[in-house]
């Protein structure tokens, strides 16, 4: 049952992957783009992590996708022009290099085989704390310094981001 | 007790500080101001001198030693170098003389360059700076702060030589003095620091006078003998001595007042006086001392030669500065170091005043020094003329001035003393000969006889001004009474100079310079002169005196009587006088022999291995790498994908890697 | 869950591989950018399955970084974007050569 669910779920992730990258149109691309999201948040939530999926959800269809979506509409972007190249010349060089890289990912990830299983974050902990208590011991005890850091990357951005939009 | 001792480098240096930065302000506003600070300092130092001079006279003699350190000026480990000053007789007796004959100089100077507009202040500074250096080379109390003296007055004889730098003759003459200088100076330097090695090796971290001293019986003789040549071979380029006493004469490019302090009080006084200072190091080797004897003695025969047939009046002074010098260095390498001090003090009165002379009649004659030209001055400047002859006569050692006592002081040395022989002797008194003709030939060719100059220099002629003169008044005073207090005994004085020095001249009991061994070096000269009876002495004196008299008379029937004499004899010994007239050609020997190969092998270097090899080699590196450079830009196309691609080749090789790594 | 671990790493090089495709194919800008999204959202997935198999918090952590990075990432790129379109009228990526030799 689950097996099937994950494979349903895998095989419509790819699909929409791939119409993001064929679609002509730019917002096709990004409402496929949107529906990638969603089925990688169920992935998630297959993986029983509740909280990212929740966080997958907001953070990339909400947020990001808003983004794209608005600055497409902005930009005043319909067709382009070149998404049937891809199919045209599909013998090209670079695609044996996606191959090659896509077989060597494959490799490395199956060989890591089936895992120790030590962590802290069994089943009966999530279900007894919560994900979140967890993660957030996590956060601020270990992960302290990088969320810090990301805190200063998102700030920069923003300035970043204020600084190229105006207007000279 | 003499703790105020650095005012005496200060002063002037005060001066050289205040005129060189706010002198092109302060000449603009008022251009007396920049004479009364540049002579105003080395007055003050004069002052402090003396007053320092008189306290240390009322100590007793083996008191009179005091090592004043102002400040650490670098250190290194054990190693520590002070400035610092030592006041000891030595020292101060030439610190007296220096400061006051420069003083003398300094006040002359303003009456000669009041009308230089524009470089008024530049020239007082440099003088100023000159006896700055002049004054830390007498009074320091270690080797390197002495060098650095050393060093100064060379720069500083660059600057004044070359100071109408707009001329280009007078250029390449500093810059003959100037790399003449260098090249004694370098073997100095590795005089120094042979002896900071190798005093350092037994532990001996310093080259204060006082503990190089005490401690040099530690050095092998051999050792002893080479760092004395090599700092021999020093002042043989600050003294102008045989093989590098080149620079002398051309250094008359300067002004005439300059050319009175680097020749009278200050520079070439360095040589003898480092001698002088370093006796103890001398008197313990026997081959360095003879050296010195016998550069001296050749020196003093070779500049008096070319003297002979000079027509320009400051050349003529110059050659008898070289004469001079080689005296007091022939005085010094008999072991007379004080003879040979009191020589360079009497000296650098006459000397002084004979430039200074000869300043007033080149300043009254608007600037003709080829004797040639001159004529009949005796009335037109009286002062002049008079204070000249004082000089000269002080000069070839005249019964009862100056130059007498001291010259006949060291000729007695030459000849009585272990050292000495009676060769040297003999060289001295055959010097003292041509000295008295050429001098002769100089007073009655300027002063005597009819004007042979043109007819508007001839309106032009004048007396100096006051301040010009009255220099030359102390200083014709000085010239006369200044041998007195060096009278020798067989003539009833008391020599008061020489025990005076006593003290500082070799080292042990009753001696200022202890050594740490306890074993006192016996001093060659110190005994010397007394197993000779005073009637040799006499006889030496009589014999001197006619020879010197023999020379007047000949100059005089050469010069007044029948002054067809010279040309004829030119005419019948052409060879000889041609080579007189031009130096012996040793301008041109150096100039086959050093200049042009060096030069010569500079081109080559400059044209084969440093362009071509050198520059080549850079080039061709910048050449290589540019290239290299055009090659890989290509892959720079700007696409973005392009980059994104080999990025993931990147990537697809670290996979592969981790792969093969892993699994195979 | 452990056992589907290899399914979810599988399905993770395929998107991954996708995103990389478009990257290097697409000359529109935004899809490039939606292509380097799906990449991230791939590299995710393997994160969260690793933090699954291995039951710790680190990978979770880890996908927080990368879509906080991902939203600065949006903010700036897409800034660019516009004053790319305002200085050109175009966002073809192979316009903006400007960085070559």
């Amino acid at each position: 049952m689950e097996q099937a669910l994950i494979l349903i779920c895998g095989i419509i992730a790819i699909a929409t992957a791939i119409m993001v990258i064929l679609s002509r149109n730019t917002v096709h691309s990004a409402m496929w783009m949107v529906g990638n999201c969603f089925i990688i948040a169920v992935l998630f939530l297959l993986l029983r992590f509740q909280f990212i999926a929740i966080l997958q959800i907001i953070v990339y269809a909400g947020a990001i996708m808003m983004f794209i979506i608005y600055a497409i509409m902005m930009l005043n972007l319909r067709l382009s022009d070149d998404s049937a190249d891809i199919v045209k010349n599909l013998l090209n060089g670079r695609y044996l290099l996606l191959a090659l890289l896509f077989i060597g990912i494959v490799i490395l990830g199956v060989g890591f085989g089936p895992m120790a299983l030590k962590g802290t974050m069994t089943d009966q902990a999530m279900i007894k704390f919560g994900e979140v208590e967890l993660l957030a011991n996590y956060i601020f005890s270990e992960g302290l310094l990088p969320f810090e850091l990301v805190s200063v990357l998102l700030t920069a951005a923003i300035v970043g981001a204020i600084y190229l939009a105006k207007k000279n | 007790m003499f703790d105020y001792v650095w005012l005496i480098p200060f002063l002037p240096l005060v001066g050289v500080l205040v005129n060189g930065l706010f002198g092109r302000r302060i000449e603009k506003a008022n251009k007396s101001i920049i004479h009364w600070i540049g002579c105003g300092s080395v007055g003050l130092a004069f002052l402090v001198t003396f007053i320092i001079f008189i306290q240390m006279l009322r100590l007793e003699p083996d008191k009179r030693l005091y090592d004043y350190t102002w400040f650490t000026w670098m250190e290194s480990g054990n190693f520590i170098v002070t400035v610092g000053y030592l006041i000891d007789p030595i020292s101060m007796f030439m610190c007296m003389f220096v400061t006051g004959v420069g003083f003398l100089i300094h006040i002359y100077s303003i009456g000669y360059m009041w009308h230089d507009e524009g470089t008024y202040f530049r020239y007082f500074t440099y003088l100023n700076l000159f006896m700055f250096c002049m004054i830390n080379l007498v009074l320091a109390d270690n080797f390197l702060l002495m060098f650095l003296g050393w060093e100064g007055v060379g720069l500083c004889s660059y600057l004044l030589i070359a100071f109408w730098f707009g001329n280009k003759e007078f250029a390449i003459a500093g810059k003959k003095a100037f790399i003449t200088n260098r090249i004694g100076d370098f073997f100095f330097a590795i005089g120094m620091l042979l002896l900071i090695v190798n005093l350092g090796k037994h532990g001996m971290w310093s080259i204060k006078y006082t503990d190089v001293f005490a401690h040099v019986s530690l050095l092998s003789p051999d050792l002893i003998t080479l760092i004395c040549i090599l700092f021999f071979l020093g002042c043989t380029a600050k003294s102008a001595q045989i093989p590098l006493y080149v620079w002398l004469p051309d250094a008359m490019a300067g002004p005439t007042p300059v050319s009175a302090l680097i020749h009278a009080a200050t520079m070439v006084t360095a040589g003898v006086y480092f001698v002088a200072r370093c006796n103890i190091l001398y008197t313990m080797s026997p081959l360095a001392m003879q050296a010195v004897a016998i550069v001296g003695a050749l020196t003093a025969f070779f500049a008096a030669t070319i003297a002979l047939t000079h027509n320009d009046i400051k050349k003529v002074l110059a050659y008898s500065t070289v004469s001079q010098l080689g005296y007091m260095f022939m005085g010094l390498g008999v072991g007379a170091f004080a003879a040979g001090l009191f020589h360079v003090l009497t000296h650098s009165f006459f000397k002084a005043l004979l430039f200074m002379c000869a300043g007033c009649v080149i300043h009254g004659m608007s600037g003709e020094q080829d004797m040639r030209y001159m004529g009949g001055l005796r009335k037109k400047m009286p002062v002049t003329f008079y204070t000249m002859v004082i000089a000269t006569l002080a000069l070839i050692g005249f019964p009862g001035f100056s130059g007498f006592f001291s010259k006949d002081e060291i000729l007695w040395m030459a000849f009585s003393s272990p050292n000495g022989n009676i060769m040297l002797w003999l060289i001295g008194v055959l010097t003292a000969a041509m000295t008295a003709f050429y001098m002769f030939r100089l007073i009655f060719m300027t002063f005597f006889n009819e004007c042979r100059a043109s007819e508007e220099v001839r309106k032009h002629i004048h007396e100096a001004p006051k301040s010009m003169t009255i220099p030359l008044i102390i200083l014709a005073f000085l010239s006369v009474v200044g041998g007195y207090i060096g009278i020798p005994k067989a003539l009833g004085g008391s020599n008061i100079v020489e025990h005076y020095l006593k003290p500082v001249i070799g080292l042990g009991d009753g001696k200022l310079f202890q050594d740490a061994t306890g074993t006192a070096i016996t001093h060659g000269a110190e005994a010397a002169g007394h197993h000779f009876s005073h009637m040799i002495e006499y006889t030496l004196m009589a014999i001197t005196t006619i020879i010197v008299f023999a020379g007047i008379f000949l100059a005089y029937t050469m010069y007044m009587k029948k002054r067809t004499i010279p040309e004829k004899l030119a005419e019948k010994h052409s060879l000889f006088y041609r080579l007189l007239l031009n130096k012996w050609y040793i301008d041109e020997l150096y100039e086959w022999n050093v200049i042009k190969p060096l030069h010569t092998f500079s081109v080559f270097m400059w044209k084969i291995a440093d362009v071509i090899i050198i520059d080549g080699l850079v080039n061709k590196t910048a050449q290589f790498f540019m290239w290299c450079g055009s090659m890989l830009r290509h892959i720079q196309t700007g696409y973005v994908q392009r980059y994104a691609i080999t990025l993931v080749a990147g990537t697809v090789v670290i996979v592969m890697y981790y792969i093969f790594s892993l699994y195979i | 869950m452990a056992e589907y671990q290899n399914i979810y790493l599988i399905l993770s090089a395929i998107l991954f591989t996708i995103g990389c495709g478009g990257v290097i194919t697409r000359k529109n800008a935004i899809v490039v950018f939606l292509s380097i999204e799906i990449m991230l959202g791939a590299v995710n997935l393997a994160f969260i399955t690793f933090s699954r198999a291995n039951n710790s918090p680190e990978g979770i952590f880890m996908v927080m970084c990368i879509m906080a990075v991902a939203a600065a990432e949006a903010a700036v790129g897409l800034a660019i974007f516009v004053l790319l379109y305002r200085q050109t009228g175009s966002i073809n990526i192979d316009k903006f050569n400007l960085l070559k030799w």
